[in-house]
């Protein structure tokens, strides 16, 4: 390994709006490494790449590339100094062929020079083993193959450095093979690789150098060869102890058990369901949810967590597989306003864009779902006074901060928003509420109030499916947990036997 | 207090101030042209609002400046841009001008303008009824589908006013004159056409509708957020489809009305464009039914006095257009700066 850092970053700190994202952050990269940066959501890896590749500029700190200090403010910039940078969601032009893409933006001179690109990239397929059909449209290609698309842009820019952000999550077990060979004999070109990912197994395997983030701090560096000597098992339990404190849970002693007995409410059968690409999301999932239970679902986000809420709230087709609300046949009786009426609760983990109508005002935000029904409207004529006593009374139990109903949503903070979503599902009065996220961003106090609401639902009888990525969140409220990778539930546990190791394993897709 | 008193009267503020500025501008564009700006405007001014005659053809002309805005209204306040409004004015026109003569022996009077009123209503719903599908089910831009087809419409409405509708007893091409005892009553002891009561009927009764009944909350609900709207359950592809169409309804019995009240048959090459005055109206308008009716009467006073201009100055009657869109234009930069000032 050469002495020189391509890149490193030294004490790097960022804050948004008062929260630490980076906490003196150190992190460099040799030429002919693969570094894995892993970490729970929000211990800060996606902010530490974005101020390397300008999107975000560091509060303080210093970078240096190639032992020169230098300063990223864009995305341009970071391109210029060698950096490409592969995001979760590709930017590219879909109407493009990939030729036309590659070359975008990077033209030398006004006309392309079709024959030397050609050959070029024919060069670089062959040194990177990549393959790639030059003349076929974006839109006509396999989320797989618009990746090394990606991947491609940036070797033919004569990228040094290649971030990939969390790059499997979106390919098949195939095409995870062909991206680690990539990879590799990127490595073997003196190239240096970023990989941000939540999968363990694929960390040991490909990894020179792991750093783990948490809170915002680098707290722990591990060379992956050691981890790979060690063995599978020891190298899991190794970063386990260093990503989630290994301690056992208090015990909840708050929460009286309810019944014991099953008394199922909806059942998943067999259930299938496409993503917005046509790509299987879930795959023959079932699931049984009891009356009065809390089920959380854990995983790291997209592997289906979205789907399976949107299924359920009728927002997206079952393609296969049964869905029955007490007993009665629900798969085809879809669109969301025929969920709402048959008893089915959702709380979007997109509370901003799909949650409520930000120029609209609380009291109209407060009956999106209810507006037909009186006493909200009769006769299609709607009732203002009933509605903003409505609004005014949720306001009051759910205590809002806003000076009044009229006031508009926009207007209000994240966690105000936020209870309005649940005043307004729960005023509702559902037999299943499924809910996605719902403390995701909002505060201490605020998550509280939000666990606190859902608990006393589920004693009331409500079947409460939770969905989170915040494992802690999950074990401090489930009764039972399910754990979903890649589509499918790798298994249930009952809130007695969970604990973050056994969950956190199954969440990276490692059966016991 | 003081800030309420300042939220209500900055929205009123940016429209009067676009007004002003459209004023000033095209008064710079008049020095260029060399014509006096100060003589001009004293002149339209002068003609437009001082004489009687200007005035009384003013109240005549908000008719179908209120209809037409109305429906601009239903489709703007869900965020759908119809800009179709004069193909779908001139198929509501052409339809009555064709059908009047020919109902005329059948139908009491009653019964005949409710008739035509239904038909003209329905001719704009016709000529909205593609961009509206084409919307709501393959999400196509309605903005650029329903520009075209206004010159579908025109081109369409030549044809048949020269061949298959053409009156062959006159010489111009235009359908059957209606018959004096067949045109759209005058409100009593004046010469100004019931169609001003129908357009304020039709403009306050539709902005009644957005606000209060639970069509036009899904409407405004689609505009602020289409995903929430879908979230929440709403059928947006009938929000839109309706919405689109009613819009267009309006435009067409806009059509019906000038044609029972004014001209009296439809004339090949015939085109108000309504739209081009309407689009800026509703927006400075923003939205509010209200606000539109005195600004009608602004706007009609701008085209009428235009022409008594345009005949006496040698300026083209299009000047009218260029300050509407003028003030539209002035419209939008005041509303960009304003949302960088209060945010």
């Amino acid at each position: 390994m050469n002495n020189q850092p391509l890149i490193r970053l030294k004490a790097i700190t960022k804050r948004f709006k008062g929260v630490i994202a980076n906490d003196a952050v150190d992190f460099d990269l040799y030429p002919g490494e693969v570094h894995t940066l892993l970490g729970e959501n929000g211990a800060g890896k996606s902010t530490l790449m974005h101020i390397l590749s300008g999107l975000v500029q560091p509060d303080s700190g210093s970078i240096e590339i190639r032992g020169e200090s230098v300063n990223i403010r864009s995305p341009y910039d970071s391109l210029r100094h060698g950096i490409g940078m592969v995001y979760q969601h590709f930017a590219l032009v879909p109407n493009l062929t990939v030729i036309e893409n590659i070359i975008l933006g990077f033209e030398e001179g006004l006309i392309l020079n079709r024959k030397r690109t050609e050959s070029v990239l024919k060069q670089i397929f062959k040194e990177f083993e990549l393959s790639l059909p030059l003349d076929e449209k974006i839109s006509n290609l396999s989320v797989g193959e618009r990746q090394r698309v990606e991947i491609a842009k940036a070797l033919f820019h004569r990228s040094d450095v290649l971030i990939l952000d969390e790059p499997t999550s979106v390919l098949t077990p195939i095409e995870s093979e062909e991206l680690f060979n990539t990879v590799f004999s990127m490595r073997r070109m003196g190239k240096a690789v970023v990989f941000i990912t939540h999968k363990l197994k694929e960390t040991i395997g490909i990894s020179d150098r792991i750093s783990i983030l948490k809170l915002g701090k680098k707290v722990a560096e591990m060379s992956g060869e050691d981890l790979r000597q060690v063995g599978e098992e020891e190298g899991y339990r190794r970063i386990f102890d260093v990503m989630f404190d290994n301690t056992q849970l208090p015990k909840d002693t708050t929460t009286i058990k309810r019944s014991s007995e099953e008394m199922p409410i909806l059942e998943l059968d067999q259930v299938v369901c496409l993503g917005n690409f046509g790509e299987m999301r879930l795959k023959k999932l079932s699931l049984k949810l009891n009356k009065g239970e809390i089920f959380g679902i854990a995983g790291v986000d997209g592997n289906g967590q979205k789907e399976l809420a949107e299924i359920l709230a009728g927002q997206r087709k079952v393609v296969s597989g049964r869905l029955i609300l007490d007993g009665n046949d629900i798969t085809h009786e879809e669109g969301a306003g025929t969920r709402t009426d048959l008893g089915i609760s959702y709380i979007t983990d997109d509370r901003m864009q799909e949650g409520c109508a930000l120029s609209m005002s609380v009291a109209e935000n407060s009956i999106l779902r209810l507006f037909k029904r009186p006493p909200f409207s009769r006769r299609k004529i709607m009732n203002k006074a009933n509605i903003n006593r409505h609004a005014e009374a949720l306001i009051r139990e759910f205590d809002i901060k806003v000076s009044g109903p009229d006031v508009d949503v926009g207007t209000l903070s994240g966690g105000n928003i936020q209870k309005i979503l649940l005043a307004r599902e729960l005023s509702l009065h559902p037999k299943v509420l499924v809910c996605n996220k719902p403390t995701q961003g909002l505060d201490a106090k605020t998550t509280r109030y939000v666990k606190d609401r859902l608990q006393q639902e589920s004693v009331r009888g409500t079947a409460v499916l939770f969905i989170s990525s915040d494992l802690d969140e999950l074990l401090s409220c489930s009764d039972r947990i399910g754990v979903l990778y890649d589509g499918e539930l790798l298994d249930i546990v009952n809130r007695c036997d969970a604990n973050r190791e056994n969950i956190g394993k199954l969440m990276l897709g490692i059966r016991q | 207090m003081k800030q309420i008193l300042y939220d209500k009267a900055a929205p009123a503020a940016n429209s009067i101030l676009s007004v002003i500025s459209a004023f000033v501008v095209g008064g710079v564009i008049l020095l260029f042209i060399g014509k006096n700006p100060f003589t001009l405007y004293g002149q339209l001014f002068l003609q437009g609002m001082g004489s009687s005659l200007g005035v009384i053809e003013t109240i005549i002309k908000m008719a179908p400046l209120l209809m037409v805005s109305a429906g601009l209204l239903v489709a703007f306040s869900g965020g759908l841009w119809n800009l179709g409004v004069e193909g779908q004015f001139l198929m509501g026109a052409i339809l009555t001008g064709w059908l009047a003569p020919k109902l005329v022996p059948f139908l009491s009077l009653p019964v005949y303008f409710i008739t035509l009123g239904g038909i003209g209503f329905a001719g704009g719903m016709i000529w909205a009824l593609l961009p509206a599908i084409l919307k709501a089910r393959y999400n196509l831009n309605e903005i650029i589908i329903t520009l075209m087809m206004n010159y579908v419409a025109l081109n369409l409405v030549t044809w048949m006013v020269k061949g298959p509708i053409n009156d062959l007893s006159v010489v111009p091409a235009q359908t059957k004159l209606i018959p004096m005892t067949h045109r759209m009553p005058m409100i009593p002891f004046t010469r100004i056409h019931l169609g001003l009561i129908i357009g304020l009927i039709v403009i306050i009764g539709v902005y009644w509708i957005i606000r209060r009944t639970t069509m036009g909350y899904q409407i405004r609900v689609l505009f602020a957020n289409k995903r929430a709207a879908i979230h929440t359950g709403m059928n947006v592809k009938r929000i839109i489809v309706w919405s689109l169409l009613t819009s267009g309804g309006f435009s067409g019995l806009a059509g019906a009305i000038d044609v029972l009240a004014i001209k009296g048959l439809f004339q090949g090459g015939w085109n108000p464009m309504y739209g081009i005055t309407c689009i800026p109206l509703v927006f400075l308008a923003r939205l509010n039914g209200w606000a539109v009716i005195p600004l009608s009467y602004f706007f009609s006073f701008l085209v009428v006095g235009g022409e008594f201009v345009a005949r006496d100055q040698g300026v083209p009657v299009f000047f009218v257009h260029v300050l509407e869109g003028l003030m539209l234009l002035s419209f939008a930069a005041g509303e960009h700066i304003g949302k960088g000032r209060v945010t």
